[in-house]
């Protein structure tokens, strides 16, 4: 079976195939025990239990001490690119936003300052560019996700 | 006498106080925020209180409505844990009015060294080195930036802005250069304003290459004043602590005993009753400076408990009964090892991050505590402070527990929310770790860039495989959504279960 997954890098594709009781991907070998662990055979000779737990679309998975949050592409599924939309990293409050509409930022420049959990956050310009909207202002709410500000980049 | 005490905090440090009491005899009263109200802590008192209110202030830091309920339920002790309102003394001196014990050191005692400023004063009269640093009394903000420009002139850079009645690494920020000053000065000023209603700070030298270690002391009202050794703290991320040991690395006996003689006199010096933590600056050269005094429990307490055996959350509430301590010579036993489990993104600047604990497996084994305020099917809200849990370790010896660190922190699994697990175990291999060199740097020296984990492509490769076997075998639909607050009668981790009871 197919199943592509977003990973840091890009998105991966996965196939594996059942034979038997067991999982197969190229020379590496899985069994589903039946607690829902999942025993992994690799192909190197490491071997070990990996946990995994399903959260909306998020494979979560630990293995060795290692845990992965991979998130499943629906097949169809169509990419939303980054539109240069700067978002809320967390649920928290505007405290202060210091740049207007039109205003040129520098990469790297702090245009706004969020609250969260006690601590202050800032929200910085990931490139060079022009502010073309401000969506929010000082003491207001802002859920995780929500887009704070967008900036059209400077063309190299 | 103590017979009843309620417990005004919540989360990890709640359950400690709470199990102490049910160990001691004590019965318990929990106050908790509607939105604990699934909240272990919550489970482990004899009664649970709701207090009234949406935000923190109006719930937490409510002193009439707490002191309400003290009355209500009969309670003669209040414990004030950690954060909150633990070092008010306004507080302190409300509950000692109602009739009831305050379970720590005066009102005078904490105003005494819960002022910076003060603290510093006492400690220079009671002959403990100070770190060079003024005090910002100025409450207006442009007075006070101006009065910050004009004493860093005198304290010198690199240089910290402290909040006043700060704590927690919140409202504290490091300059290295006075052009940065201004902006660092305004940012510091509103957050410790929004945190402690006090936007006051002051500025002290950075003493860079120091170590930051600190003192357990206990003092009860039978003239008795004792220290309890030192912990090292060095390792700190956004000026909070993440990883702490007993003993430090590097201590030595001279060294040990001239600091606890400082802690003692610190104590001494303001009448201290209860536990207490006074924190110093050790320099490579062996000279160390008074930071501060933390007049409550501290979160790493933990790691002085497993290595002189004492029970400190214990040893309060016997002093707060007005019994002598029970702890008799000490003697430091071993090593432990104790850090701080984060809901964070290590590889994002440390950014808290929320989530369902849809797995929560800690560690078992020889010689592992685990303290803790969730439990799996838990949900990490934005509503408080993102640490979930302290893992802490004790061994024979550092490299023994060092290792028994690393297999622990590998055998932890939380998914559904990220953690700082993996920043954790690397950090166990760090060579100032290994060796017992960390300074209060380590974090932003090692890693200016931020911190990414290293994943061998085999083990990604392994994780892609089980996720891919977790949707083809369709394992998300044999299980609940794990939630603890669903009906779901199966439980979250249990993807099969069934119930297979025989009757006679």
């Amino acid at each position: 079976m197919h199943h592509q997954f977003n990973s840091p890098d890009g998105p991966v594709d996965v196939t594996v195939a059942k034979q038997g009781d067991d999982w197969i991907l190229g020379e590496h070998k899985a069994v589903l025990e039946s607690d829902g662990r999942i025993r992994i055979h690799l192909a190197n000779g490491v071997s070990g239990y990996a946990t995994v737990a399903k959260v909306g679309d998020n494979w979560w998975v630990h293995f060795q001490g290692h845990t992965f949050n991979l998130e499943r592409i629906e097949p169809g599924a169509t990419q939303g690119g980054n539109d240069g939309g700067l978002t809320a990293p967390m649920p928290g409050k505007v405290l202060d936003v210091l740049v207007e509409e039109g205003q040129s930022v520098e990469s790297g420049q702090t245009l706004m300052v969020l609250e969260a959990m006690k601590m202050e956050h800032r929200i910085l310009a990931s490139a060079t560019g022009t502010i073309t909207d401000v969506y929010f202002s000082a003491g207001d709410q802002v859920q995780q996700g929500s887009v704070l500000l967008a900036m059209a980049e400077e063309e190299d | 006498m103590v017979s009843k005490v309620l417990v005004a905090n919540r989360g990890e440090i709640a359950c400690r106080i709470l199990r102490a009491c049910s160990e001691a005899g004590l019965e318990s009263v929990a106050i908790y925020a509607e939105n604990d109200a699934a909240s272990l802590f919550v489970e482990l008192a004899d009664e649970s209180v709701m207090l009234h209110g949406d935000t923190i202030a109006e719930t937490y830091l409510d002193q009439n409505q707490i002191l309400m309920i003290a009355g209500e339920t009969g309670a003669d002790a209040i414990h004030p844990g950690f954060g909150f309102l633990s070092e008010r003394a306004d507080f302190a001196r409300a509950v000692t009015a109602a009739g009831i014990q305050w379970v720590g050191p005066s009102a005078n005692a904490i105003e005494k060294m819960g002022d910076k400023m003060t603290a510093r004063i006492t400690m220079r009269d009671a002959g403990v080195p100070v770190i060079p640093g003024e005090e910002i009394e100025s409450t207006d903000e442009e007075e006070a930036l101006m009065a910050i420009q004009q004493a860093s002139t005198r304290v010198g850079y690199p240089l910290l802005l402290k909040a006043s009645s700060g704590g927690g690494g919140k409202g504290m920020r490091a300059v290295e250069h006075p052009e940065e000053l201004l902006d660092a000065a305004r940012s510091a000023r509103r957050e410790a304003l929004a945190a402690f209603g006090d936007g006051r700070v002051y500025l002290e030298r950075l003493l860079t290459g120091s170590k930051h270690v600190e003192i357990q002391v206990l003092a009860d009202r039978h003239g008795r004043t004792i220290h309890l050794g030192e912990r090292e703290c060095s390792v700190q991320r956004r000026h909070q602590k993440v990883f702490e040991e007993a003993p430090c690395a590097t201590m030595t006996e001279e060294i040990r005993a001239a600091m606890g003689k400082a802690a003692v006199a610190a104590a001494m010096a303001v009448n201290y009753e209860g536990a207490g933590t006074v924190e110093f600056l050790l320099a490579p050269n062996g000279e160390f400076f008074f930071l501060e005094m933390n007049t409550r429990i501290q979160v790493e307490h933990p790691v002085t408990e497993l290595v002189t055996g004492v029970d400190i959350v214990r040893e309060q509430l016997r002093i707060a009964a007005g019994e002598p301590m029970s702890c008799g010579e000490l003697h430091i036993r071993g090593h432990a090892i104790e850090v701080r489990l984060y809901a964070e993104d290590a590889s994002n600047n440390f950014l808290p991050a929320i989530g369902p604990l849809a797995v929560f497996i800690p560690p078992e084994g020889p010689g592992i505590r685990l303290d803790t305020g969730v439990r799996q099917g838990d949900e990490v809200t934005p509503n408080y402070d993102p640490m979930l849990a302290k893992l802490i370790v004790w061994a024979p010896s550092r490299e023994e527990a060092l290792q028994r660190m690393r297999r622990s922190l590998e055998e932890f699994v939380v998914l559904g929310t990220t953690t700082n697990l993996r920043f954790l175990r690397e950090l166990c291999d760090v060579p100032d770790v290994v060796e017992g060199t960390t300074d209060t740097t380590m974090i932003d020296r090692l890693w200016p860039d931020g911190w990414s984990p290293s994943v061998p492509v085999h083990i990604e490769d392994a994780a892609l495989m089980a996720a891919a076997v977790g949707e083809s075998a369709g394992l998300h639909r044999l299980r609940s959504t794990p939630s603890r607050r669903s009906d779901d009668p199966s439980g979250p981790a249990s993807p099969f279960a069934t119930l297979n009871r025989r009757y006679p």
